[in-house]
């Protein structure tokens, strides 16, 4: 949409000026069309919560990111010795509506 | 045992991916009360919709009743299947229903099963959990106004990894890194499809080349499949048969018939290929898909080792199919002449006269003055009199 105000992107961090074409979100700021459909998106780690690293990801060409389950782990948490019980660890305390008594 | 069932897990907690959807799932359970919309779980197949409605139905005290969409697809069904278990719930301790596949009922195989289904959902007593692969049909977009979707995605390849390494470890077992990536890659997101792949190879069996052995060809697949050093090896072989299974049955059929192979063999062969025909057709006139994860176990059963079997693509032999195609046309013509002649239809020459005629002519009883072009024909049918 045209921008109504000058903003500053928040992916090149450049000038948006009034009546330029760019995407704004409430709370998440403005960003130029061009810098919008560059953008790649990034999964997150659910272990550190911190990016999954998916642009130096092994997997990058054939991970559809827009189409998977929302939270990966990054190399770092995968080359953790148990790995596998810190995902867990991390989904409990993350989602605590499935630890579940029985 | 199967990977995929072995390592199925026992808490919804445990499962892999998709936790803000398992998170929706429960916190939809958890609040759930009478009147409360069902929910409509969307996903491609192998991903954990069945299990986490199992899982569910274990944490929450539930008895699940399952159903799938050929127990739906007519209202008589769903009158008669769910009418009891809404109506007296309190006789049946604690039911929670999961209808699996909604998606499966479309076209010719809905008769009123949608609308009733409808029906049903807008005012359920007990919970109600529905799974579909899409949402895309018209019929899906009425179903899923009256529910609450949840999307179940695939998994990112680097969480399969996580797992696969796991289920490794604890198997006791090893694959090279390119396999792994290669399992991972192929499986798309699909954890049954993973643990599947990863068996299979894990069984002994090297695919032949680089290439995708999900995408094998049907000749090649065939003759890799009586080539097989073991039973299990055939097993992956059939598996990566991803064709048709009206066309894996026929192209199983044509390649028996037309090898030659004793007739014990072949009696016993063509029993297999007969059992695995009753399935498919109990699969189309039920519309019960589910039971297609058994042909591939029937079919194995053709597996023996040295059986001189080859791929053929018809189910004659050569000579006998190139004299049916050509020589079958000429007949064809030669009727048309004889129908006009004796006033009768041509396929009634076909079928009743032409053995008499060709028996008259044979003994010069019969003199039909017909083109030369017909002599060669006439003289090759007279020749197979006996």
């Amino acid at each position: 949409m045209p921008m109504k105000f000058p903003g500053t992107c928040i992916i090149c961090s450049q000038k948006v000026e009034v009546n330029e074409i760019g995407f704004w979100a409430k709370g998440l700021g403005v960003k130029h069309e061009k810098c919008a459909s560059q953008e790649v998106k990034e999964l997150k780690c659910i272990i550190c919560g911190g990016p999954a690293g998916c642009s130096k990801c092994e997997f990058t060409d054939d991970c559809d990111r827009e189409k998977v389950s929302e939270f990966c782990v990054c190399k770092k948490c995968e080359g953790l010795a148990d790995s596998f019980a810190q995902y867990q660890k991390a989904v409990q305390k993350n989602f605590s509506l499935l630890n579940l008594k029985q | 045992m199967m990977w995929s069932e072995k390592h199925r897990p026992k808490k919804i907690v445990d499962m892999v991916g998709n936790e803000e959807a398992r998170n929706s799932f429960v916190d939809w359970l958890v609040k759930w009360k009478k009147g409360a919309k069902p929910v409509l779980l969307i996903g491609p197949p192998g991903i954990g919709k069945t299990t986490l409605a199992q899982l569910a139905a274990r944490e929450f005290g539930y008895d699940m009743i399952g159903l799938n969409a050929s127990d739906v697809r007519n209202k008589a069904n769903i009158e008669e299947l769910l009418s009891p278990l809404l109506g007296n719930t309190s006789l049946l301790g604690r039911p929670m229903i999961f209808v699996d596949e909604v998606d499966g009922i479309h076209g010719r195989a809905d008769f009123g099963g949608t609308e009733a289904l409808l029906k049903v959902l807008k005012e359920p007593t007990i919970p109600m959990i529905l799974a579909a692969n899409s949402d895309q049909s018209d019929k899906m977009k009425s179903i899923k106004k009256t529910t609450k979707p949840i999307y179940l995605k695939p998994l990112p390849p680097r969480l399969l990894s996580l797992y696969l390494s796991k289920v490794l470890k604890e198997e006791g077992a090893k694959l090279s890194p390119g396999t792994t990536i290669k399992i991972i890659v192929e499986s798309r997101g699909d954890i049954r499809s993973l643990l599947n792949m990863a068996q299979a190879q894990i069984g002994g069996f090297d695919p032949p080349t680089e290439k995708s052995f999900e995408r094998l060809d049907v000749e090649a697949a065939i003759n890799a499949f009586f080539k097989a050093k073991s039973k299990e090896e055939a097993q992956v072989v059939l598996y990566s048969l991803r064709i048709d299974p009206r066309e894996k049955i026929n192209a199983f059929y044509s390649s028996i018939v037309t090898s030659n192979l004793p007739g014990g063999t072949l009696a016993k062969m063509l029993d297999v290929i007969s059992e695995a025909d009753v399935l498919y057709g109990k699969i189309m006139r039920t519309q019960e898909w589910r039971l297609l994860r058994y042909l591939d176990n029937i079919l194995l059963k053709l597996y023996g080792e040295n059986a001189q079997v080859q791929f053929s693509q018809y189910n004659l032999p050569w000579p006998l199919l190139n004299r049916l195609r050509w020589d079958g046309r000429t007949i064809k013509a030669l009727s048309s002449v004889l129908a006009k002649r004796f006033h009768v239809s041509q396929s009634t020459i076909a079928t009743f006269y032409l053995p008499y005629i060709l028996f008259c002519i044979k003994n010069k009883k019969l003199d039909i003055e017909i083109s030369s072009e017909y002599s060669e024909i006439i003289q090759k049918e007279i020749d197979l009199l006996k």
